[in-house]
């Protein structure tokens, strides 16, 4: 025993320590910083399906069974969300008397102004089957849930009328396609949602299917996120609230750059005195539609002319006069992450001369508001002259607009599915509709920098934003 | 009438800023803060006093704006007006008359402002006012001659450079009443859009009466016509003023002032591109600074990795500051605290400055101003400005990585580590030895391939050359310059003045009809194409030299020469953040350091040229030539008494300190091999050995404990003094880790001493004088012959005498002169970051850096020879196990055996 340890190895270790324990406590380290990645959610590996998926499915309701089979939660799960019920929870706003949801089945936007009365057409983004059937009987069975929306490999699948799988689609094959959802599963919907690519969002479009880091720093280069690494997803339940089809939206049930980016200060103090007035997005998304341009104005007034040729950025018979734009800078305003106003199917128009469809909230003097950029889409849209209201024109069908080109019938048809009387007067109004622009974050070297807002050639409205004068010289709210 | 008027301003001045304070308070929005809005309507005078508008004459800025105004304050207080005017007085000693463009020579423009009797003229003061006008502001030598008389009332006279002008070679009248004077302009630097083209070439014309009128041409308030101004009745109000929209009145903006000194860019979506080595833009063109806050990979600069170059051209102005944040009017109450710093020591604030319509009656346009190397108009208002360290406090924002703070500020301007790098081309050279056919100097640019100002040359940029700069309050600092080299024929004139030789003559020897003569071109083209390249357009030869002389002298000028001069022009603009700055401890401290990096001056020079010496910079450098025989300048930071560890080394120390180590070594060698060798042939066993308890616990662990430090200092020391050598290791952790490790050493070592004196074993280190020299001898003779044939030690190692007389000597010193020495040295270095003073009384770092490495050098040898000498114990490694176990066999001597 005492061979071994002969006494003089603990002088050593004294000496040792001596020596080592200063030295490492003095010696400079570089200030550890969280690394974002860390915060990433770990996905277990999918299970290959290949094998697993067997039998002959005629319809999307038959594979849903098959999934069900080992995935017995799966279908009721979903269906709580509004992915599958297109209707948010009640919202009690001031306007009404009694409360309201706002989501694709009930309310209107300012691109294809409505689904109620469209489902043919629109459900097709739907993930769910047999819209044929009636809002109530599709909602109510969970065969209708539309797995392969999600989980498939859209190589082999894709959806078209009342949601159901296209003809010719080789259920089987894309049955034992299913993984974990990517970008392609989630942009099918979200990338081309208004009817194209681009066309509602101006920062998610097919550009993002292969990004580079420059175009988008976290879907791009090395990181390749997919979608649900920021939407976490848990029991079907996907984080993210889309602020056009809420009122207000509780910030857990929100996603923001803080999941990941926690206690991440910038180097220059100068850049975080802005933290409490100014939201990531602001610097760091400099520009939207950086790559394939989205639509900023559509007016629906100049539907319907013979003769006018057709192209897809700038006319189309049934639907109108369009503009696109690409790589533009944002419109920048007070955001507390709800809506202050939401219009509901019924509301009157706006007085002066503008109606929102949505309209974030927030001003200087709400401490929860910071600056935030959003893609303003002005529409013209039809609304009834003598009730005062806007009117939601059934497009789809054989009767609807697209084919007949006779607003007054689009709108006699929509009458009893909306409810919504409707006077046979009608005219185009301006309508607003405000997106806020969270995706496309660009690598830091192309965020913004003082100049780009403050000084003479700046990009903000300090007045509208209800600053004096530039904060750079008159301060900063208080 | 004025005071009135004031009255108007300042009560308009105040009801804006009550207006504004309930604004600030509500958050409505206020209106629209526009510059122009706070100025009022006003009536545009001719030099007569009359309205414009009735008279129909050029408008009188010293009338108009002296309404309200005293433009007569305004004009003489203002160094910008003056350029020198003030203090013209010709001089025997040097050509220069004056301190300001008006009378000091400047190789780059080259022509030479005449003086009164010179014998040849060559700028006279209209054609200088026609060839620099665009950046003069007017007044000044504008409007007044030397002797301080309007320039119209000078008696015209061929002879006077004040009142005559040179027309195809030969001196001419120049008839000031014709051609009018040009008042100091307020509209250039007070007007958001003045038209600088059309007052150019109202200027370049000669018709200097017309220049400040020409300013507002396209402002839809005037027009020229063949009978003179039409003055527009639109924009003039019922009661005859101009009305405000027409014409902003504000103060003055980047792009103001960019008019005359150098590339603007205040756009951010525009990609910023540039005019590069072009004297029209002469801080652009002499440094390479350029004030924009766009993105330098945003800017529309050809320049080599410019994808990676994240930062703005300058930081200042990508935070919106404007150049009068810095140079501001001196008597602005805005800035009424930097005007307070001869304030007696207990007072914080003195609450007595101008009031508002005070200042803005009587503004003082001397701006406050830096000490930059080739700018000594009004050398009074030197260091005036706001610098770096009015605002910000660099301790503060360095706290957290940079040691030796107060050192390093001591020694280096801001500037040095936040413009590491400037991004647009500079001039190198201006060569006015020869000229091109267009009359030019040849010149190059350093920082680009090729043409400067050529989309398709590769911008480089260039590393500002770092020298030592004396300030007006005594302080010396290492900042960045860019360094011009200029050559130049001078001859000697009929005064005995020496003189540049002017362009027309150098025209006339160089060019025939716009060509090169025939006799030059045959002498230039080395390579007969017939075309006279830029490589061929240099006097490196005594021929070509000769050529030109003799034409030259053929001219009538006597003692001709070629000089050549070497300007620094300070750098101090383009500022970038730390992540951007020098923040590498390996950038300086560093084999090839940035303090020592040499910078090229001329590809060929056709004289060695000079230092310029009107300036702050310490010429402490020298001139360099390489094989190719371009011209290098190479600071040299040791003399400017800065030790740049790392870097500055004292090459006799290290030799030294290297032949100590390296003879001892060959010595140690030498020593054991003998001794190997002798013991082959001794018969073994033949010494009584004795295992006795020799190093008792705390001796061994203080000894080792030592050692390790010991051997970490040298090695980390080493590291310090060559960090080229030892790439892998960070320079700041090896610094962190000496200091560390040099603690410990010196808390071991008290601690040990206190141990040796209680116990009384300091006895065993102290060399008895009594008989000492004697054991000496005896012990040096065993060395050097005894041990070769295995005698026994002449002393006993006993517990209670461990050491022979030798090494007691040699601990002796180690521990009464070589660790008291390092250890002062080391603590005296390590305190220059709080405490230079010290340091300073003993040398500073020149002197104890380079003795703390000799000393450290006879560390290393005696540690060597320690080492070697434990291995004389009874067998090679038993005494360095006895210091291990504290057991030690050692010989027995017979005489204590009993």
């Amino acid at each position: 025993m005492k061979n071994r340890f002969p006494s003089w190895t603990l002088g050593l270790l004294g000496i040792i320590l001596l020596i080592l324990v200063p030295v490492i406590y003095y010696l400079p380290r570089a200030q550890s910083r969280n690394d974002p990645a860390a915060y990433l959610p770990t996905k277990a590996v999918h299970v290959d399906h290949k094998d697993i998926v067997n039998g002959e499915f005629k319809t999307g309701q038959e594979v849903t069974r098959a999934c069900l089979e080992c995935h017995e939660d799966a279908a009721t799960e979903f269906m709580k969300t509004t992915h599958w019920t297109w209707e948010s929870k009640p919202f009690d706003v001031p306007w009404r008397d009694e409360d309201v949801t706002i989501g694709k089945a009930n309310q209107i936007n300012n691109f294809c102004i409505g689904s109620q009365g469209n489902e043919v057409t629109c459900t097709a983004c739907h993930a769910g089957y047999g819209w044929e059937q009636g809002r109530e009987a599709q909602q109510a069975n969970p065969e209708n849930v539309d797995c392969l929306a999600c989980h498939a490999d859209l190589g082999s699948y894709t959806k078209s009328k009342y949601g159901n799988p296209a003809e010719g689609v080789d259920l089987l094959a894309a049955a034992q396609s299913v993984r974990a959802p990517t970008r392609e599963n989630c942009g099918k919907c979200h990338f081309d949602g208004g009817g194209g690519n681009g066309v509602k969002h101006g920062d998610l479009d097919e550009s993002l299917y292969f990004p580079g880091e420059s175009l988008d720093v976290h879907m791009g280069g090395e990181a390749n996120m997919q979608c649900t690494d920021c939407h976490w997803t848990e029991n079907h339940q996907i984080l993210g609230r889309m602020i056009a089809d809420n009122y207000t939206i509780d910030p857990e049930e929100q996603v923001s750059c803080e999941q990941c980016h926690v206690d991440q200060q910038h180097k220059d103090e100068r850049i975080n005195t802005h933290l409490a007035s100014v939201a990531c997005q602001t610097c760091h998304i400099p520009a939207i539609a950086l790559e394939d341009p989205t639509k900023v104005t559509w007016d629906w007034s100049q539907a319907g002319q013979e003769g006018r040729e057709d192209d897809h950025f700038t006319y189309l018979k049934i639907k109108g006069e369009f503009v696109y734009e690409k790589n533009f800078t944002p419109t920048y305003l007070w955001f507390n992450g709800n809506n202050e106003y939401r219009y509901i199917l019924g509301d009157p128009l706006g007085k002066d001369g503008i109606t929102y469809i949505n309209k974030p909230a927030g001003n200087i003097e709400d401490v929860t508001a910071k600056i935030f950029p959003f893609k303003l889409h002005i529409a013209k849209q039809p609304y009834d002259v003598k009730n005062n209201y806007l009117l939601q024109p059934v497009t789809s069908g054989k009767d609807g607009f697209w084919t007949t080109f006779d607003w007054n019938s689009a709108f006699e048809l929509a009458v009893p599915i909306t409810g919504l009387a409707y006077s046979g007067e009608y005219g185009f109004t301006e309508t607003y509709m405000y997106w806020a622009t969270t995706h496309m974050v660009q690598p830091a070297d192309k965020a913004l920098q003082c100049e780009s807002c403050h000084g003479e050639n700046g990009r903000m409205d300090w007045a509208a934003l209800g600053y004096p004068g530039d904060p750079i010289e008159w301060g900063g709210r208080k | 009438m004025k005071r009135y008027s004031l009255t108007i301003i300042g009560l308009l001045l105040l009801a804006l800023a009550i207006g504004f304070g309930p604004a600030l308070a509500s958050s409505a929005p206020a209106p629209a803060s526009q510059a122009s809005t706070l100025h009022p309507n006003f009536i545009l005078l001719d030099a007569d006093g009359a309205n414009v508008l009735e008279s129909g004459s050029a408008v009188s800025t010293m009338q108009t704006c002296g309404q309200c105004h005293d433009t007569d304050f305004i004009a003489s207080h203002a160094f910008h007006s003056d350029l020198g005017l003030a203090d013209y007085a010709a001089s025997k000693e040097s050509w220069d008359a004056s301190t300001g463009t008006f009378g000091q020579w400047n190789p780059l423009t080259y022509r030479y402002l005449s003086q009164d009797g010179d014998e040849r003229l060559d700028l006279s003061t209209a054609e200088w006012l026609m060839l620099n006008g665009e950046r003069v502001v007017g007044g000044g030598p504008a409007t007044t001659s030397r002797n301080d008389a309007p320039l119209a009332d000078v008696k015209v006279s061929r002879e006077n450079p004040e009142t005559s002008i040179l027309k195809n070679g030969s001196p001419t009248t120049w008839n000031w009443d014709k051609s009018g004077t040009m008042e100091m302009n307020c509209f250039l630097c007070h007007l958001e859009t003045p038209n600088t083209e059309a007052r150019a070439e109202a200027i370049h014309a000669g018709e200097f009466g017309n220049a400040n009128t020409a300013t507002l041409i396209g402002l839809n308030v005037v027009n020229k016509s063949s009978e003179g101004w039409v003055w527009n009745p639109e924009s003039f109000n019922e009661n005859g003023e101009l009305k405000s929209e027409f014409i902003g009145i504000q103060d003055p903006t980047n792009a103001n002032c960019a008019t005359c000194h150098g590339e603007v860019h205040p756009e951010t979506e525009e990609p910023l591109t540039l005019n590069a080595c072009d004297l029209d833009y002469p801080q652009t063109a002499t440094t390479g600074q350029v004030v924009s806050g766009q993105r330098i990979n945003e800017s529309g600069v050809n320049l080599t990795d410019k994808n990676n170059i994240e930062r703005s051209w300058d930081i200042h102005a990508e935070r919106q500051l404007q150049c009068t944040d810095c140079h501001y009017a001196l008597n602005n109450p805005a800035h009424a605290s930097e005007l307070q710093s001869n304030n007696p020591e207990h007072l914080v604030y003195d609450p007595r400055s101008l009031e508002i319509g005070e200042y803005l009656e009587r503004p003082d346009h001397n701006f406050a101003r830096g000490e930059s190397a080739q700018f000594n108009v009004a050398p009074e208002y030197k260091g005036t400005m706001r610098r770096c360290e009015n605002c910000h406090d660099a301790s503060k924002g360095h706290a957290n990585w940079l040691p030796y703070i107060g050192t390093h500020m001591d020694a280096v301007a801001c500037e040095t580590c936040h413009i590491p790098q400037m991004y647009a081309p500079a001039i190198q050279t201006y060569d006015w030895t020869v000229i091109t056919t267009s009359g030019t100097a040849v010149e190059t640019c350093r920082g680009v391939d090729g043409d400067p100002n050529a989309v398709t040359s590769l911008v480089t940029g260039y590393e500002p050359v770092l020298l030592n700069r004396t300030n007006i309050d005594g302080d010396t600092l290492l900042a960045p310059y860019n360094l011009i080299t200029s050559f130049y024929w001078v001859y000697d004139d009929a005064n005995g003045n020496k003189r540049p030789v002017r362009l027309v003559d150098l025209e006339a020897a160089y060019l025939e009809d716009g060509k090169y003569a025939a006799d030059i071109a045959a002498a230039f083209d080395s390579n007969g194409d017939g075309k006279l390249a830029s490589n061929e357009l240099t006097l490196d030869s005594a021929a070509k030299t000769d050529v030109v002389k003799t034409k030259l002298a053929a001219l009538g000028l006597n003692n001709l020469r070629i000089e050549g001069v070497v300007q620094p022009y300070s750098i101090n603009h383009n500022v970038t953040r730390g992540d951007s700055a020098i923040n590498d401890c390996k950038a300086c401290h560093n084999e090839n350091s940035r303090m020592s990096q040499p910078i090229k001056l001329t590809d060929s020079a056709p004289v060695l040229p000079i230092f310029d010496a009107a300036n702050n910079v310490n010429n402490s450098g020298e001139f360099v030539t390489d094989a190719d025989g371009a011209l290098y300048y190479q600071p040299m930071p040791a003399e400017d008494n800065l030790y740049v560890f790392g870097s500055s080394r004292v090459n006799w120390v290290d030799w030294f300190g290297a032949i100590a180590f390296a003879g001892s070594l060959l010595g140690v060698i030498g020593h054991g091999t003998l001794r190997y060798l002798s013991s082959q042939k001794q018969p073994k066993g033949q010494k009584r050995t004795e295992r006795i308890y020799m190093y008792d616990t705390y001796r061994r662990f203080w000894h080792w404990l030592q050692t390790s430090s010991i051997v970490i200092l040298l090695f980390t020391g080493l590291i310090i003094h060559r960090p080229d050598i030892f790439g892998a290791f960070s320079f700041r952790g090896v610094v962190t880790v000496h200091n560390v490790v040099a603690v410990i050493l010196v808390i071991n070592a008290a601690l040990s001493l206190f141990y040796h004196i209680t116990t009384d074993r300091i006895r065993e280190f102290i060399p008895h004088p009594y008989g000492f020299f004697d054991d000496a001898i005896v012990q040096a003779r065993y060395y050097i012959g005894g041990i070769f044939k295995g005698e026994a030690h002449p002393f006993e190692k006993l517990p209670t005498s461990r050491m022979n007389p030798i090494q007691k000597m040699t601990y002796f010193m180690i521990l009464n002169v070589l660790l008291p020495l390092q250890t002062i040295t080391g603590a005296l270095m390590w305190s220059v970051q709080k405490r230079p003073e010290f340091a300073n009384a003993l040398g500073g770092l020149p002197f104890l850096a380079p003795f703390h490495s000799l000393v450290a050098w006879m560390f290393g040898t005696f540690i060597l020879v320690h080492v070697y000498m434990t291995t004389t114990g009874a067998t090679p490694l038993e005494a360095m196990r006895g210091m291990v176990t504290g057991y030690e066999e050692v010989e027995v001597h017979e005489s204590k055996d009993e």
